[in-house]
């Protein structure tokens, strides 16, 4: 039964993994991919050269894991309260309300921020101004990224995870809650006692893998929110962004693949390490 | 369930299996060419039927089935193959084009141009050598393209693409709101400054307009200031009249200078604040009226706004300020600006070059890929084009399949409206000077890493400067020239003036 | 005691609906902005930017789009048939290896979750794995090179595993052995039934993937009659960024007409409108307490 799974991911995944060595190599046509000139570690030197190494690492991280917080908690928050509201029609509803942003693009959501936040135009600076209040330069001002690339991020994203977490909830038996009722539980000891323990293997299973990619990812909200705007970098700027703009032009194969596997590396190593600590607590709770 | 060891012996083989082939399919020879046993006709063997794959840019027009089997019988009756024309679209080309190239795809003919790496592309190997094939197989095509068009192909001693002849200029110049500078009465830009002057009057006059469409353009500025032989990246310059003398302009006093306009600019309210995050393409603020004036455009894309512009408001007018006219000389656009190559996991080199051949020379292949079918996508009256129906209705507008490589000046039909470019060209022919920067090609090999991190320290630290975001100008030129340093400029420059210096050698430009 | 608690659940039924409200109207009101813009003239929104409310409507970016509707017909069709199928072969290989991992019983469970996990790590970038699908596989221009690549992933396997592992008890599976069933049988009588709303959710999302899938087209496909939805849009939105990165120095001049912003606007909407239906669908199979009748029947 599993084995076309494994067959697939053979197909799709192990076998071009060979292009790792591209990492090494500096590619040309009349060599191909194994007859291109070995170079070392060569190809890993752009991501030091800039000395911006450090700081794209803590950013892409920091971003990360305020991702994994917020969006957790705030989709286990809506799974919950959505799961506990009886109204048939509101529910449903708002549950499809919920899920909508998660179909806006990142090129239409970099529009409607760009309509929300600038200078001259901007919603919100039309709207502070008729209140007398000075307007605010958002896109020169690096640190109100921060907050307005996570809310973009938990606004086109909580939806997602929610179902996950409604899914789960549905899935709690329903012996439990008839035994809580009895015993006069109130709602919030329900959700507390119950509700909230159930939710746990999921919640593991999102943080894992969110976390053996915390290197990575959101590429396209950090390119089309922030663009090429060099004054907001300093808070911004993201490893796949990085990347992304200093090969634009040369598109190197070796360049491309280091950064990557720079990456993958480090989110190898991030994992393994979660995931003995997890294992060694629950056993249920780890991935493998 | 798979056990282990059958598990992951079957990956260890496939991926040894696998290893192999990839290596064999990019180090292959190319088949075509010398090896090919030559016939009576003309030298080209055309006994087995082919299916000839050709990739150019853009997007396929609607009507391309038809004009593709109308030349498809011309081609199996002429040189027993067929043609499939494929399309890689706007989005992501480059990544297409590249992914096209190295995984090693058939395919007989490819777009190419220099400002899309044909010459980085060549020096890689991509492409078959055309010395040999193109008088052996395509002696009519040969003899079209002078002689010194195909030198300006050559990278490493060698030609691997065929050059378009038609001659443009793409050349910049001031393309502003005439209609205003009339009402107020403003000076005509013809210089930096009176440039500064209308947009002042402009910013003056219309409270709500951003004067200048997509704000500073340095290239722009610097052409018109120092003069350089050509758009040189990494803040490198060498004047057009002694380009032996290349000299840094990051840094220099006339670099701050310019910074010095772009800020003092930006503080008269010229552009929006927000300038960098702007989506909209600058063409278009002007022809819808949130801008009154574009930096810089050529005399084409011009002629275009100001149909445009016309068609959405009659009272409006633009005009244009051809730099040429300011600097005194116009350079045509290298004849490698459009051309076709013939990739090296091609199998059939010697029919995809008689094919171009055909595509170029032949006055029935070229008139259907560039216009159509007569009578049915376009007419001609007077001696101009015209199209039936509109680019709606009409499913193969002039010139849609993007065959701009293979342009025939013989057999060219012009639209009406294109009588303004025409015109403008004619002018610059009469002050045209030879293009001496285009036919460099750069090896950035040896400092790859290093133009990365500067691609990205540019962004950063120099590009706010340009758009006069930044409000200590001086302090902010010293911290990118920092930032610069740090991340290799001194060492890129140097390699980079090296190879200029050798490449001008060669050429015997003085 | 009996009234505070019904004290304290109205102030938590009131405190639910009206932090569920609010956070709708967020995700409400960018869907307005984009309606606004799509029905705003092009002039208008290149000048004045979108409003909640068009400051000159227009429906010309509608009736452009409805006077040459042959490609998005086709695109939609193509999308449907790739969502269908993608998401019918992918949901039934996903929840036997679900089924599978979950089984405490399966010797080399870890070590194949630890095969599958790793994809996600680590990959050989695109350019190998382009060659694998179009020069081994020769999927260029195929249906199946949009199904194939996004049949499965680790994510929904897992989550797949998930489910399965949490709605399941071991009981259950174990009486239904007693009782004779083989595994195929157990998967089939047992596990699906009860493990709907997983295998609804996962199903969502790998139908969401397939019908926002745009990538796949873009490498593989080069027969705009073949075209995905999105990639269509996709196509429509981009384009002008990427000419507007050529530059005035290049040779080209274009004849197609650039889209404009209303245009994309309303493609944007009307790309999205279909999918939408799907989840009050999927919502449907939320449903619990399945777990008596399953053991018995």
């Amino acid at each position: 039964m599993l084995v076309p799974t494994l067959l697939f991911f053979l197909i799709n995944s192990y076998i071009p993994m060979v292009g790792i060595y591209f990492a090494f190599t500096r590619f040309d046509f009349n060599g191909g991919l194994f007859g291109s000139q070995f170079i070392g570690l060569e190809n890993f030197s752009f991501l030091w050269k800039s000395g911006k190494l450090v700081e794209l690492t803590l950013n892409t991280i920091g971003y990360n894991l305020a991702f994994i917080f917020f969006k957790n908690i705030l989709a286990i928050l809506f799974a919950v309260l959505l799961s506990e509201i009886h109204g048939k029609w509101f529910k449903k509803i708002t549950q499809s309300v919920l899920f909508l942003p998660y179909f806006v693009s990142f090129v239409l959501l970099s529009a409607i921020s760009y309509n929300m936040f600038n200078y001259e135009t901007g919603f919100v600076n039309t709207m502070l101004k008729s209140f007398d209040i000075a307007p605010v330069n958002f896109y020169n001002t690096p640190w109100i990224w921060i907050f307005l690339l996570i809310a973009f991020y938990l606004w086109k994203q909580i939806g997602y995870s929610m179902v996950i977490y409604l899914a789960s909830i549905t899935g709690i038996s329903d012996e439990y809650y008839e035994a809580a009722r009895i015993d006069g539980a109130t709602i919030l000891q329900r959700i507390r006692y119950i509700t909230i323990p159930m939710l746990m293997p999921a919640f593991f299973l999102l943080l894992l893998f969110s976390i053996g990619s915390i290197m990575k990812g959101q590429f396209d909200l950090f390119y089309q929110l922030i663009g090429n705007n060099g004054l907001l970098f300093s808070t911004t700027d993201i490893i796949d962004t990085y990347v992304f703009r200093s090969l634009k032009e040369t598109f190197d194969i070796g360049m491309a693949t280091a950064a990557g596997l720079y990456q993958s590396l480090f989110g190898f190593i991030l994992i393994l390490t979660v995931n003995y600590l997890i294992k060694k607590s629950n056993e249920d709770y780890a991935l493998f | 369930m798979s056990s282990k060891a059958v598990k992951w012996g079957a990956l260890g083989a496939s991926l040894a299996l696998f290893s192999g082939l990839m290596a064999g399919c990019g180090g292959s020879e190319p088949k075509a060419g010398a090896t090919t046993a030559p016939t009576a006709n003309g030298g080209l063997d055309t006994s087995e039927k082919v299916e000839l794959q050709l990739y150019m840019l853009g997007e396929a027009p609607k009507d391309l089935p038809v004009i593709e089997g109308k030349i498809n019988e011309m081609a199996l009756k002429d040189l027993n193959a067929t043609v499939k024309f494929n399309y890689i679209p706007w989005t992501d080309n480059t990544t297409k084009y590249k992914l096209l190239l190295t995984s090693g795809q058939n395919i007989d003919l490819i777009y190419t141009a220099n400002w899309f790496g044909y010459q980085q592309y060549a020096k890689k190997g991509a492409f078959q050598p055309l010395d040999e094939l193109v008088p052996k197989y395509a002696p009519k095509l040969n003899s079209f393209v002078p002689k010194d068009m195909w030198e300006t192909a050559r990278i490493d001693g060698k030609i691997y693409t065929v050059p378009s002849t038609y001659k443009e200029y793409t050349t910049g110049g001031f393309i502003y709101r005439e209609d205003l500078r009339q009402k107020y009465n403003l000076p005509k830009p013809d210089s930096i400054e009176t440039f500064g002057a209308y947009l002042d009057g402009i910013k003056k006059n219309e409270k709500d307009l951003f004067p200048l469409a997509s704000g500073f353009n340095m290239n722009n500025y610097k052409e018109l200031k120092v003069n350089p032989a050509g758009s040189f990246p990494y803040g490198v310059t060498a004047p057009y009249t002694k380009p032996q003398e290349m000299t840094s302009f990051w840094g220099s006093p006339e670099h701050l200078a310019g910074l010095k306009v772009a800020k003092e600019w930006a503080d008269k309210g010229f552009w929006s604040k927000n300038v960098l995050n702007e989506k909209e393409l600058a063409n278009n603020l002007v022809i819808n009226g949130k801008s009154a004036a574009l930096m810089s455009h050529n005399p084409s894309m011009f002629n275009d706004m100001n149909t445009k512009t016309q068609a959405g408001h009659p009272d409006w007018k633009l005009a244009y300020s051809p730099f040429p006219f300011i600097k005194g000389y116009a350079t045509p656009v290298n004849p490698i600006g459009n051309g076709f190559a013939i990739p090296k996991s091609s199998k059939h080199a010697d029919r995809a070059i008689a094919f171009y051949e055909k595509l170029v020379t032949d006055k029935r292949y070229n008139q259907l890929t560039e216009y159509g079918i007569e009578g049915t996508n376009y007419k001609v009256e007077n001696g101009y084009y015209q199209m039936i129906g509109d680019a709606k209705t009409n499913g193969f507008p002039r010139e849609a399949m993007n065959g701009w490589s293979w342009r025939n000046p013989e057999y060219m039909l012009f639209d009406k409206g294109y009588d303004g470019v025409k015109e403008i060209f004619s002018q610059l022919d009469k002050i045209s000077k030879p293009d001496i920067y285009s036919g460099f090609a750069e090896d950035y090999t040896s400092y790859q890493a290093e133009k990365a991190a500067l691609e990205q320290v540019e962004k950063q630290y120099l590009k706010p400067l340009e758009m006069g975001l930044v409000d200590d100008v001086e302090g902010g030129l010293k911290i990118f020239m920092e930032k610069a340093k740090a991340a290799g400029l001194e060492k890129i420059q140097a390699e980079y003036k090296k190879q200029w210096l050798q490449y001008l050698d060669e050429k015997k430009i003085k | 005691m009996n009234t505070r608690k019904s004290e304290k659940s109205v102030i938590f039924t009131f405190s639910a609906y009206t932090l569920v409200t609010i956070a709708s109207l967020i995700c409400l009101i960018p869907f307005l902005l984009i309606l606004s813009g799509s029905l705003t003239s092009n002039e208008s929104i290149i000048r004045d930017g979108y409003r909640l409310f068009p400051k000159e409507f227009s429906s010309a970016a509608y009736k452009a789009i409805f006077a040459a509707p042959s490609p998005i017909v086709r695109a939609y069709g193509v999308t449907t048939f790739v969502t269908i199928v993608g998401t019918a072969i992918g949901l039934f290989l996903m929840t036997m290896a679900g089924y599978v991992l979950q089984r405490k019983d399966f010797r080399y469970r870890n070590r194949c979750m630890f095969f599958i996990y790793f994809t996600t790590l680590f990959s050989g970038g695109l350019v190998p794995w382009y060659i694998m699908m179009t020069s081994y596989l020769n999927l260029t221009d195929t249906y199946t090179a949009l199904i194939f690549p996004g049949l499965m992933s680790p994510f929904l396997i897992i989550l797949m595993r998930s489910f399965i592992r949490t709605t399941i008890p071991d009981e259950i599976v174990e009486s239904a052995k007693i009782d004779g069933a083989n595994d195929f049988r157990i998967y089939y009588q047992v596990v699906v039934p009860l493990a709907m709303p997983g295998i609804a959710t996962v199903g969502l999302f790998l139908a969401l993937g397939y019908w926002n899938g745009w990538f796949h087209s873009s490498l593989f496909i080069n027969d705009p009659h073949k075209y995905e939805l999105q990639y269509y849009l996709y196509n429509i939105i981009n384009t002008m960024s990427f000419l507007a990165d050529l530059g005035a120095s290049t040779g080209v001049t274009v004849a197609v007409d650039i889209p404009m912003e209303s245009t994309k606007l309303a493609m944007a909407l009307i790309v999205t409108g279909p999918i939408l239906l799907l989840y009050p669908f999927v919502q449907r199979f939320f449903v619990k307490g399945l777990t008596v009748g399953a053991v018995k029947g």
